[in-house]
């Protein structure tokens, strides 16, 4: 079979998905994802692209060492996006630069304002994540690092090689117990509030955007893994960002939602 | 006696409906009797405040209150009641509009908001209702959607307390983190109360720069550590929690209130065979220890005493001007522990001051560097989340 990446080019290691018209090709386009309603973000997705271009990265982070344990057998071309997934939270916080509220005065003891948001832009993908609603600066900051694993892996997409692929491991560990094989290899089922299942959901991703978000293509690469179509849909389903993110590009492809 | 005037509305507050009126006079009447102890303990407070530092209460045993958020679930009240109070409680914040920000660079609508919404998740036993009374996660207003159930709603407080306190927040200007009797710092929820400082979000950088020197050194994370002024006991937990098995930590203050506050956090911690909590002003409690110290930090009073009628209400009406007044240029307490670190230290200790901006790190630099030749070693300025030069550090020679 043919790698359905024909639009990659081959010296790409990973492109970070951007929202608005560009000139890139179908599969690389989703539209806005707002994931946290409640929070204004200081950009938008689509200033952010007015300001990078529907840029694609083929810088690596400084490390790639892994994080989880899983060692997988891909091509080492792909694991250069999914390696921020995998840094320690001090070296992502690294890649970052921070802000917090510019305090309007001389702050320490003069002032007592709950104003601790922290807003974080990971430099290597321009992605923004932020978190205003915790009580404590050291929470936000926490916060805001988690959700910038969840933007991370909904927007960084890796090349998939269609012709070998075979599911990475950390995709296993977020399928059902049911699934024969991940059930032999895998302890138990990596579940949405899991820390590691971002790292699922990304290549779970990975392979949706390779099939342009056909679920019954996405199901026959799963080599001696035996996944129904039901199974991979209700996966996804049980996640709302995996949700919409899938929906989006469904939709984006002219397929019909998920429900 | 201000609290009393319970239906007394500021000028700038639009006036509240007659039946949100009533609503308050019958809550108010149902738990007459606790509000009055709270009352009593609020003036005792507020007669604590007042007291001049330089003439230290004396140290009679002080009982810690406990914060909202640790108090049996012994009231109740309904869901339409709760939201009526939530409406009031929006109806006083969205009459407060800017006026503090211009005032004194207080709190705006949307922080008073947030805070409203933190009243609320320490008071209710099911946090799951809040987002039904009207209030966006993150502080911005929602419909009043949702159940309508005459369920009844379990508390910390009774509902005619949580009106006192919403009124004190806005009326007085009581800050909130007396208000529920806690503050959220770094990952930790330390109790506080009138007559103790509330703990600022600069200082939680304190602990990180401490944690940085004791990674890769074994004598100063199986060290003796001092935090002098320790108000609630902030910096002493933090840096307990971070120490080795064999790290121990002496946490001093001079007020008898920031004592036995201090003390509650430290036991709700379970760190009191690490923290010793001594009363004494600065190096006095520490003389058996003179130069067997590890580390040293200290966030003394740096405020130049003239800034302190201007600052925040929150802060000029309701905080300890004892933890605060740092003397007309706000260094004497920083220039004073500056005389003694050197001495207080074993070679090779670190110190840790926190300061009230650049001015103060580059005076108290150029003190050590020019008054107290050859004392210290890689003395650094270190900025604080807003890039203000906040902190001092360094080595004893
Ligand atoms: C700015 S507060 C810092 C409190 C706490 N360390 C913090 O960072 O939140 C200063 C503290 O120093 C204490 N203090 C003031 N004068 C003192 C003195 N002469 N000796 C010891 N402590 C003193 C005050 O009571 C207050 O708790």
């Amino acid at each position: 079979m043919v790698s359905r990446c024909t639009h990659l080019n081959v010296a790409l290691k990973f492109a970070v998905v951007l929202s608005s018209a560009s000139s890139a090709s179908p599969p690389f386009k989703i539209s806005t994802l707002n994931l946290f309603p409640c929070i204004p973000t200081a950009r938008t997705w689509s200033e952010i692209h007015a300001t990078q271009g529907n840029k694609v990265f083929s810088t690596s982070p400084h490390q790639t060492t892994s994080a989880t344990g899983c060692d997988d057998n891909d091509s080492n071309d792909n694991i250069i996006g999914r390696g921020f997934l995998r840094l320690p939270d001090e070296q992502l916080m690294g890649q970052c630069e921070m802000e917090t509220f510019k305090a309007s005065g001389p702050g320490g003891q003069h002032r007592n304002k709950r104003e601790s948001a922290v807003r974080l832009k990971h430099l290597p993908t321009g992605i923004i994540a932020q978190a205003v609603e915790d009580r404590s600066q050291h929470k936000n900051r926490a916060s805001a690092l988690s959700r910038l694993r969840v933007l991370l892996a909904l927007k960084v997409r890796n090349a998939v090689d269609l012709d070998a692929y075979s599911p990475p491991h950390e995709l296993l560990l977020i399928l059902p117990a049911k699934s024969t094989v991940r059930a032999l290899e895998c302890g138990p089922q990596i579940k949405p509030n899991n820390p590691k299942f971002v790292l699922g959901m990304q290549a779970l991703l990975d392979l949706l955007y390779a099939v342009k978000g056909s679920i019954s293509e996405a199901a026959q690469f799963w080599g001696t893994v035996k996944l129904s179509t039901g199974a991979l849909s209700r996966l996804i389903l049980s996640d709302d960002q995996l949700r919409m993110a899938v929906n989006e590009l469904r939709t984006s492809m002219g397929l019909k939602s998920l429900k | 006696m201000k609290t009393t005037c319970f239906i007394r509305v500021p000028s700038f507050c639009t006036p509240i409906s007659p039946i949100i009126r009533k609503h308050l006079q019958k809550s108010f009447n149902k738990t007459g009797h606790y509000n009055q102890n709270h009352i009593s303990t609020l003036n005792s407070a507020q007669t604590s405040i007042s007291t001049s530092p330089s003439s230290p209460a004396p140290s009679t045993s002080h009982k810690p209150q406990t914060p909202v958020f640790l108090r049996p679930l012994i009231y109740s009240s309904t869901f339409p009641d709760l939201q009526s109070f939530t409406s009031w409680a929006k109806t006083l914040v969205s009459s407060v509009g800017s006026t503090f920000v211009q005032l004194d660079n207080g709190s705006d609508s949307t922080l008073l908001l947030r805070e409203l919404r933190w009243l609320l998740e320490d008071s209710i036993d099911d946090p799951s209702l809040i987002p039904h009374l009207g209030i966006c996660q993150n502080g911005g207003i929602t419909s009043n959607t949702g159940s309508s159930s005459t369920e009844v709603v379990r508390l910390r407080v009774s509902l005619g307390q949580m009106y006192q306190l919403w009124k004190q927040r806005i009326q007085e200007r009581r800050p909130f983190q007396y208000i529920v009797g806690c503050e959220h710092w770094r990952d930790l929820v330390l109790s506080v109360e009138e007559g103790v400082l509330i703990p600022r979000p600069e200082t939680e950088k304190i602990v990180d720069l401490v944690g940085n020197v004791v990674g890769g050194n074994e004598m100063l994370r199986e060290g003796l550590w001092a935090d002098l002024g320790t108000g609630s006991g902030a910096l002493a937990i933090g840096i307990a929690r971070i120490l080795g098995k064999n790290g121990r930590v002496i946490a001093t203050d001079l007020s008898p209130t920031a004592i036995s506050v201090a003390k509650f956090n430290v036991e709700r911690y379970g760190l009191q065979d690490i923290i010793e909590i001594k009363q004494g002003s600065w190096f006095s409690p520490l003389v058996h220890v003179e130069g067997e110290l590890d580390g040293l930090v200290c966030n003394p009073p740096y405020i130049p005493s003239e800034d302190i009628g201007s600052l925040q209400a929150e802060v000029a009406k309701h905080e300890p001007r004892l933890a605060l007044d740092g003397g007309v240029e706000g260094m004497d307490n920083l220039l004073h522990l500056c005389e003694r670190t050197a001495a207080m230290l074993k070679p090779g200790g670190f110190f840790a001051f926190e300061t009230n901006g650049e001015k103060q790190c580059r005076l108290l630099a150029n003190h050590m560097e020019n008054e107290m030749t050859g004392s210290f070693r890689d003395v650094n300025i270190v900025s604080d989340f807003a890039d203000i030069p906040r902190f001092l550090t360094g080595f004893c020679d």
